[in-house]
């Protein structure tokens, strides 16, 4: 009977019903507009928020990583070798030169994303340990310095990783449709899963230790081992995003340890919304498409043609103008509104519906 | 390369020059935290910067790059200036994320900029010296380097003989200590602030003209000294002065002989494993109290 009530509860709430709709518009979305750069975009979009939620979670319980990609990367390569040695073994025993696109690669597919997240999660939990009795830029370096020994790695055993010069992984799902809707599946999932562990005791305990870690320790949380669930949780998540990635890529090679991917999390989340489920989201929607529409041929000519005078040494303006503005973004949302874009569409709903409420109260008189 | 005394001793005095650049990045890194409680990870964007402006001076006003380091330190220690009172005095005492936040898009801003202004390639400043070789034993060695050497002996005692004999190094000593207690003695702190993050500037511009002087720079460079300088001071404890020297040698010596023996792409993955290995054993540096 409880459960019945709360499901119709559910059923009737404005924030699901909101949820449901944005779905369907999302699955429906890329069937009307055939496009592949609007595909691409939207497939971007969502990997780019599983990682900016995986690492707007490790925030969540007061642990800021500097070292995200090193995460991104491993389960990236590990996913990709795994898949690509898996279908080779395949193709050996069933002689078969190409494999098979179907429910049985789908599988593979998953089930290799999966480990991927595995293995993140397993190094996760080592770095972790290391990491539950560091504060802030404490943490920020090893996370940082782990980055860099990733990369190191990576690059040194090139004989097994392919590291140096990249290599592309067994196509197992067809990019495009297929690939998209795998990873949207992915992107609920992951983001239903982190917001229910946010609402659970555990999330409670995180953000306990966020707002005060002595406090926390003083009412009996096990700091350490919460401060370590949370280390495995988001380091799992990054690993997927990172096998979407470059499954969705294509390829892979020691530069996606750089740390330019491991402050890519922490921008979308702050832009975003610091410690909300939809900030990474939005986070990510803001900087894909801006980035998306400096690269836009016609964009990208018209900054040259208007500001390309200015600046003799460089071929295309564009980059280095979106991140200025991109670094002034982040310091003026920090210093004015800490809490992101999410805060922001907050008030300027509240302001609507308060103008519309206020109009139909005036109404009847 | 073959292993032998001279070569060892070689690795040991290019060690020597790259670390004294990253102690004084370090000490500059050091004093910003030791009186203010902020890191500032954009710290290596100022070398950049500074490396840009000495190139700048020192090629179109036809200055002598040592001189033209003077310069662009008093023009960093003003940008400096700017950016803690725009940036960094309005999350001082929020979350100690916000001031990583506030680092990282200053890196974004300064390195795009310098992009914009100075373009992609890379750049060397010209120096008076260059050429110039110093003998010995068998090795050889830039008068740069060794001109490197003095100068940051030179700003790091000018440095100390401020912090330790003057009144406003009195003041930086006490307002790190007990901000409270240093306001209610008449001292004003957030002018403090000001100076300390001006002097932290002028030290990393000073780093950045050396650096332009014995290799060649382009904007992306300010990145890896930063955190290098951030490790070393981790190493010593942040706020420790004498921490950072030593925890700047140990670190020049680990990466300069992992590049000996291992090979030269261990250098960084090694010094960052040593970094990790010491705050497992020690979480607040091998000198650091645990204060903060």
């Amino acid at each position: 009977m409880e459960i019945k009530q709360k499901l119709t509860s559910l059923l009737h709430s404005r924030i699901f019903q909101i949820i449901i709709f944005g779905l369907a518009i999302l699955v429906i979305l890329p069937v009307i507009i055939t496009d592949n750069f609007f595909l691409y975009v939207l497939t971007l979009i969502c990997i780019f928020s599983i990682y900016a939620a995986s690492w707007n979670f490790l925030a969540n319980s007061g642990q800021g990583s500097l070292g995200h990609a090193a995460f991104l990367g491993l389960g990236g390569f590990s996913s990709a070798l795994i898949g690509t040695s898996i279908s080779n073994g395949i193709n050996g025993l069933l002689g078969t030169v190409i494999m098979p696109i179907g429910a049985l690669s789908v599988t593979i597919q998953i089930l290799v994303l999966i480990v991927g997240g595995l293995i993140s999660a397993g190094i996760g939990f080592l770095i972790g340990l290391a990491c539950v009795r560091l504060k802030a830029w404490y943490l920020a370096m090893v996370t940082f310095g782990f980055s860099v020994i990733a990369s190191t790695l990576s690059s040194q055993f090139d004989a097994i990783t392919n590291g140096i010069n990249g290599f592309a992984p067994t196509t197992l799902v067809p990019r495009g449709f297929p690939f998209y809707i795998l990873v949207l599946s992915f992107t609920v999932t992951s983001i239903a899963v982190m917001y229910l562990i946010m609402k659970s005791r555990t999330g409670l305990a995180f953000r306990a230790i966020h707002g005060n870690e002595e406090e926390a320790k003083m009412i009996g949380i096990n700091t350490a081992k919460y401060k370590l669930i949370a280390f495995v949780i988001s380091t799992f998540f990054a690993g997927i995003a990172g096998g979407l990635n470059v499954y969705f890529l294509r390829f892979v090679d020691n530069s996606i340890f750089a740390p330019a991917n491991s402050f890519l999390p922490l921008i979308m989340s702050v832009i975003g919304g610091l410690g909300t489920v939809i900030g990474p989201i939005i986070g990510s929607v803001f900087w894909v498409s801006i980035q998306q529409i400096l690269a836009l041929p016609s964009v990208a000519d018209y900054l040259h043609s208007s500001l390309g005078g200015f600046f003799p040494g460089l071929s295309n303006v564009g980059p280095p103008i979106s991140l200025i503005a991109i670094g002034i973004i982040i310091v003026v949302i920090v210093i004015f509104e800490p809490k992101g874009l999410v805060a922001l569409l907050q008030k300027v709903y509240n302001y609507i519906m308060l103008k519309t409420k206020s109009k139909a109260e005036i109404k009847p008189k | 390369m073959d292993i032998t005394a001279p070569t060892i001793m070689l690795t040991l005095i290019w060690g020597l020059a790259i670390g004294c650049i990253y102690i004084l990045l370090a000490t500059g890194l050091n004093i910003i935290f030791g009186v203010m409680k902020l890191v500032n990870f954009a710290h290596g964007q100022l070398l950049m910067i500074s490396a840009y402006l000495s190139w700048t001076i020192s090629v179109s006003a036809g200055l002598n790059a040592y001189a033209a380091i003077l310069v662009s330190m008093v023009i960093v220690a003003f940008i400096g200036i700017l950016v803690e009172r725009l940036t960094f005095r309005r999350v001082l005492g929020t979350d100690k994320l916000n001031e990583i936040f506030v680092s990282l898009g200053l890196i974004y801003i300064f390195e795009n900029i310098a992009m914009l202004i100075w373009g992609t390639n890379s750049l060397q400043i010209p120096s008076p010296l260059s050429g110039l070789n110093l003998y010995f034993s068998g090795v050889s060695i830039t008068y740069d380097r060794v001109v490197a050497v003095f100068v940051v002996i030179a700003a790091l005692i000018a440095f100390g003989l401020l912090i330790k004999k003057t009144k406003i190094g009195l003041a930086m000593r006490a307002t790190s200590q007990i901000k409270n207690t240093a306001m209610l003695m008449g001292i004003n702190v957030e002018k403090i602030y000001m100076i300390t993050f001006a002097l932290g500037a002028a030290l990393a511009a000073v780093a950045g003209g050396l650096y332009g002087i014995i290799f060649s720079f382009n904007y992306q460079v300010g990145a890896m000294p930063t955190i290098i300088a951030f490790a070393i001071i981790i190493l010593g404890g942040l706020g420790s002065i004498k921490g950072a020297i030593v925890g700047g040698l140990l670190y020049g010596i680990t990466e300069q002989l992992a590049t000996l023996f291992i090979n030269g792409t261990w250098g960084s993955a090694v010094a960052f494993a040593l970094l990790i290995v010491v705050l497992i054993i020690r979480p607040h540096g091998i000198f650091g109290e645990k204060g903060e």
